[in-house]
């Protein structure tokens, strides 16, 4: 019986401790401000600033795969928590979250803090996405544009130019699929790697996802040609492109089993990376072959329910976003300032830089709706039935047209 | 039996030991295939024909418990997978005890209830557990996410324990009874030592669940309660360099439950023997 | 009634109270959700009784999924069933070594889920996981492990399979060291072949045991999530879209809780009619039904 005795001893013993213990960390925790972003190299950097930017032990980062932290930060926010005070947001999500009523305005600080931080030279169309409804709600933190990546010494050694329309770009992957490489890596998993890569057929081919009353044109004949060239496409992928999304591909690049294919800016550095490349140097840039690709601008934002002092957050993310600081960055992701994006050393510096140039100008973001995410959840999953050949394309993308209106008229988007 | 019969019988014992010498190889592949990505640099981790002679680095193991604070991680993932142990087992034993003695045919309809219960996907009380976290002032605090862990896990917990209760004759307890012990008097000298091997088990499963549990610790936990398995899927998704770090993480987080297997393997095939699943 | 049973009532108390609070409250939480049209983002919550479950019976989509499931359910715990009890009766044949193995075959159980998927990713992922890697180095062209909507569906059988094996393996071999064996050995004298001997005699007296595994396993099963996601993400298209990939779908990424909950209740309510309708063939086939 003494055994007994001794273990209903430590539990009666330890459970006012764990009390007591979380009761201490917890109070400690409130004054640290904490911020919540996806991982990957741009936003490592980024998040590093901010935590040097106020005294040490004021700031607490936190990374996570993104869908990961859209869920946490969803949860949060929707409950009114003070959990978290800032939150990285790509532009879609960031519509989204601002819709929700879930970021706190920052037209005022930005007002103040203008010539302090010159956040004049952010171009106007980066202010205005990350804005809604006439207010700004995020610190832009970085453009990050879908590239074309292609193999130099492959498609010379074929006779092959970079491909510029869509058409060339499929006969360059026809010619050089082998069964060791193949013509292009394409990221089709559901659902972001798989909207992103429809997202540049649909605007490259097709006439784009909405006309202007936010009804669906996908499904129109040009829409139904993009997606049908798209399946052609998937011929020329690696094998597993449905099980594909950013990793998968640049493993592909990276390892010379692709010879070209979209992917983000954001990689291109890792090319040239020796520690993860088979293909230092051999990996050339252009912008997407007939444009439309995507354009994001993301950013950091700060939380309505936030219980922190939000002048000190604000000045926090403007010192991360500061021209000192985005110059350095400029090697992770494109920095949005003016004055860095005409900065001819950054060409020089870094081989991908013009071609980033022209995508910035021939691409395009995500329609500006807050529900955009949920309009992709639908249209990859047909999208998708039609290229494994669950369903005809038409069928398919009829049906994403009629499921995306039944979605948007429940959101009130068809209210007049 | 002659012996013909005791021959063929040690070659089949041979048999059946190579069969699963292979079988156990190819099982534990993916296990030995990620050891050995932790141990390699990225570049050598994705290649055609696969690197299996490399030079070693511990680098990335070194980076992920010196540089990422790996070892606050495993306190937190200790202090919460024993705490929700403490709880979840005694409270469980309890009310498997109690419904292991009154009439089966009310007994049934509870364990079918608690079962049903547990068939509730779990991602959809991770909002209403937030809520209720929020409204309580615990978010990231341990005794929020012992508590979830230990609802979701007491089902469980309660069905074992009944299967070794029902084990224990009544006879016992009812002599105890006569001998003027009360019921708390008769469990707990009479039946509860001889229920120790089905606690053993329970704790063993309470403990592989609440240490594993990944949807309610990312939910629930924040700075300061941030346990491993959360700690390891920060690592998951864009950076290729990323993956040789969360191959050394996730090798780093199997050691400790490892260990504690290694040493509770007997009571776990004796406990469950004894009778958790006669029952 | 005796004396000492009055008190019994208040050994549930610790364990139902706890319940109550912590798991009846947020589950009759998400029950009352499910008959409101609740999207997360917005304040307004608007009741519209059954309307979720209207919708959702209506939908091609959750028959589709709920196929799947049951595809994917049977398949995977099938298969660890089987493979499970063989590799039980082997290490019970084999006494001294049979507790190495049975740690070593064991591993796969305590990998984090999460991780688990990750290992597993790289074992299938085209081209550069380990399997196809290999595969390529002796110039053997490999399927479509995770593309192809057949071979996606048997990747994640195989996927729940390494993970939960392990557990059936060691709950039948704890069973079958319970086994009296004068009974195998009275069989054996009397000349009964091996199979026999299972069929008639290790069997039965595994009953308990089995309708465990199997009852435990397939309510597991159908919340069977992190692997899935990890690998297929629910594709190609919708080949391995499962009921709790739709749920998570419809509450995480878009929001809808309200209908997301009822998608819960929903699967809640066939999974419990589906393992009532198991456990009582299961009873009545080797017992004749006297429980």
């Amino acid at each position: 019986m003494k055994d007994r005795w001794k273990s209903s001893t430590v539990l009666a013993g330890a459970l006012p401790a764990l009390v007591l213990g979380t009761f201490a960390t917890s109070a400690a925790a409130q004054d640290a401000i904490r911020v919540i972003s996806h991982r990957q190299p741009a936003l490592e950097y980024y998040t590093e600033q901010m935590v040097d930017a106020l005294p040490e032990g004021r700031v607490t980062i936190e990374l996570m795969p993104i869908d990961k932290e859209l869920e946490l930060a969803s949860i949060t926010m929707s409950s009114e928590s003070d959990a978290i005070d800032v939150v990285y947001l790509n532009d879609s999500a960031f519509k989204r979250f601002a819709a929700n009523g879930w970021l706190e305005p920052l037209d005022d600080l930005w007002e103040k803090y203008k010539d302090e931080y010159d956040l004049d030279d952010f171009p106007q169309s980066v202010v205005d996405a990350v804005s809604y409804d006439g207010h700004i709600y995020s610190m832009p933190i970085l453009t990050n544009t879908e590239l074309f990546f292609y193999r130099k010494d492959v498609l010379d050694e074929a006779g092959i130019a970079p491909p510029s329309t869509m058409s060339e770009y499929m006969d360059a992957a026809a010619e050089l699929d082998s069964p060791r490489m193949a013509g292009t890596i394409m990221s089709l998993k559901p659902v972001d790697a798989a909207l992103n890569e429809a997202h540049w057929y649909m605007n490259a081919i097709g006439d784009g996802w909405f006309d202007e009353d936010w009804r669906p044109i996908f499904n129109n004949e040009a829409g139904v040609e993009a997606i049908t060239m798209l399946k052609e496409m998937s011929e020329y992928a690696p094998r597993g492109f449905t099980s594909h999304a950013n990793d998968e591909s640049t493993i592909n690049l990276q390892q010379g089993l692709a010879a070209m294919g979209l992917q983000w800016f954001t990689r291109a550095a890792a090319m040239d990376n020796p520690e993860q490349s088979r293909v230092v140097g051999k990996i050339h840039w252009v912008a997407p072959p007939g444009g439309g690709a995507r354009v994001a601008n993301d950013g950091f934002a700060i939380s309505k329910f936030s219980s922190a002092d939000k002048e000190e957050v604000f000045k926090m993310l403007a010192e991360a976003a500061s021209r000192e600081s985005m110059r350095e960055g400029a090697k992770f992701a494109m920095p949005p300032r003016l004055s860095l994006l005409e900065d001819p050393d950054l060409a020089e510096e870094f081989r991908w830089y013009p071609a980033a140039r022209d995508a910035l100008e021939s691409g395009k973001p995500f329609p500006a709706m807050p529900d955009f995410l949920d309009v992709g959840e639908i249209v990859t999953r047909h999208i998708l039935r039609a290229v494994t050949g669950e369903a005809e394309v038409k069928a398919a993308l009829d049906q994403a047209a009629a499921e995306t209106e039944e979605l948007l008229a429940s959101r009130g988007y068809y209210d007049q | 039996m002659s012996v013909d019969a005791v021959s063929r019988r040690q070659r089949d014992t041979y048999l059946i030991f190579i069969a699963l010498c292979v079988f156990t190889f190819i099982n534990l592949t993916p296990l030995i295939w990620a050891v050995l990505t932790s141990l390699k640099d990225p570049r050598d981790a994705f290649t055609i024909p696969p690197t299996i002679i490399f030079e070693p680095t511990l680098e990335y193991h070194y980076e992920v418990w010196f540089e990422n604070d790996f070892f606050r991680y495993l306190k937190n993932s200790l202090i919460i997978s024993l705490g929700t142990v403490l709880v979840s087992v005694p409270a469980g034993s309890l009310a498997a005890y109690a419904l292991s003695r009154i009439p089966r045919r009310s007994a049934g309809p509870i364990l079918s209830a608690l079962f049903t219960i547990r068939m509730f996907p779990h991602m959809l009380l991770a909002i209403p557990f937030f809520v209720m976290g929020t409204f309580l002032g615990m978010i990231d605090t341990y005794p929020l996410l012992i508590l979830a862990l230990v609802a979701i896990n007491q089902p469980f917990t309660i069905w074992l324990m009944h299967g070794f209760f029902l084990e224990i004759p009544r006879d016992l307890d009812e002599a105890a009874a006569i001998d003027g012990c009360t019921s708390w008097q008769a469990f707990r000298i009479v039946i509860l030592p001889l229920a120790r091997p089905g606690m053993t088990v329970a704790a063993l499963f309470s403990l592989l669940l609440s240490y594993n549990e990944f949807l309610f610790a990312l939910v629930l936990t924040g700075t300061t309660t941030k346990t491993l398995p959360v700690a390891i899927a920060s690592f998951g998704g864009e950076d290729i360099s990323a993956w040789s770090l969360s191959a050394a993480g996730a090798i780093g987080i199997m050691l400790p439950i490892v260990l504690v297997m290694l040493v509770l393997q007997r009571h776990l095939v004796r406990g469950l023997t004894a009778g958790a699943v006669k029952g | 009634m005796v004396r000492w049973q009055r008190g019994l009532w208040l050994f549930f108390l610790p364990s139902f109270g706890l319940l109550a609070v912590v798991l009846l409250w947020p589950l009759g939480y998400a029950i009352y959700l499910s008959f409101f049209d609740y999207y997360l983002g917005s304040d307004a919550r608007t009741f519209i009784g059954l309307g979720n479950y209207a919708d959702l019976l209506s939908e091609t989509r959750l028959w589709r999924s709920m196929w799947t499931t049951m595809l994917i359910a049977f398949g995977s715990v099938g298969l660890e069933f089987v493979v499970g009890f063989a590799l039980a009766l082997a290490l019970y044949r084999l006494h001294r070594s049979a507790k190495v193995f049975s740690v070593l075959l064991f591993l796969p159980h305590i990998v984090t889920p999460v991780v688990a998927a990750l290992f597993l990713k790289w074992m299938l992922a085209s081209n550069w996981g380990f399997i196809d890697a290999t595969l390529l180095t002796f110039n053997i062209e490999p399927q479509d492990w995770l593309g192809s909507p057949f071979w996606a569906k048997v990747s994640v059988i195989l996927a729940d399979a390494w993970v939960f094996t392990p557990l059936i393996m060691m709950v039948l071999y704890a069973a079958l060291q319970g086994l009296d064996t004068s009974l195998i050995e009275a069989a054996q004298i009397d000349g009964a072949s091996n199979w026999r001997i299972l069929r008639h005699v290790i069997i039965p007296s595994l009953i308990p045991a089995i309708i465990f595994t199997i009852s435990v396993r397939l309510m597991d099963v159908f919340r069977f999530f992190d692997i899935i996601y990890v690998l297929t993400g629910g594709g190609p298209g919708t080949a391995t879209e499962t009921i709790t990939m739709y749920t998570y779908q419809l509450g995480f990424r878009m929001l809808e809780v309200g209908k997301a909950s009822a998608l819960g209740v929903i699967t809640l309510v066939l999974v419990a009619a589906l393992l009532l309708a198991i456990n009582r063939t299961l009873n009545k086939t080797y017992r004749g039904g006297d429980r």
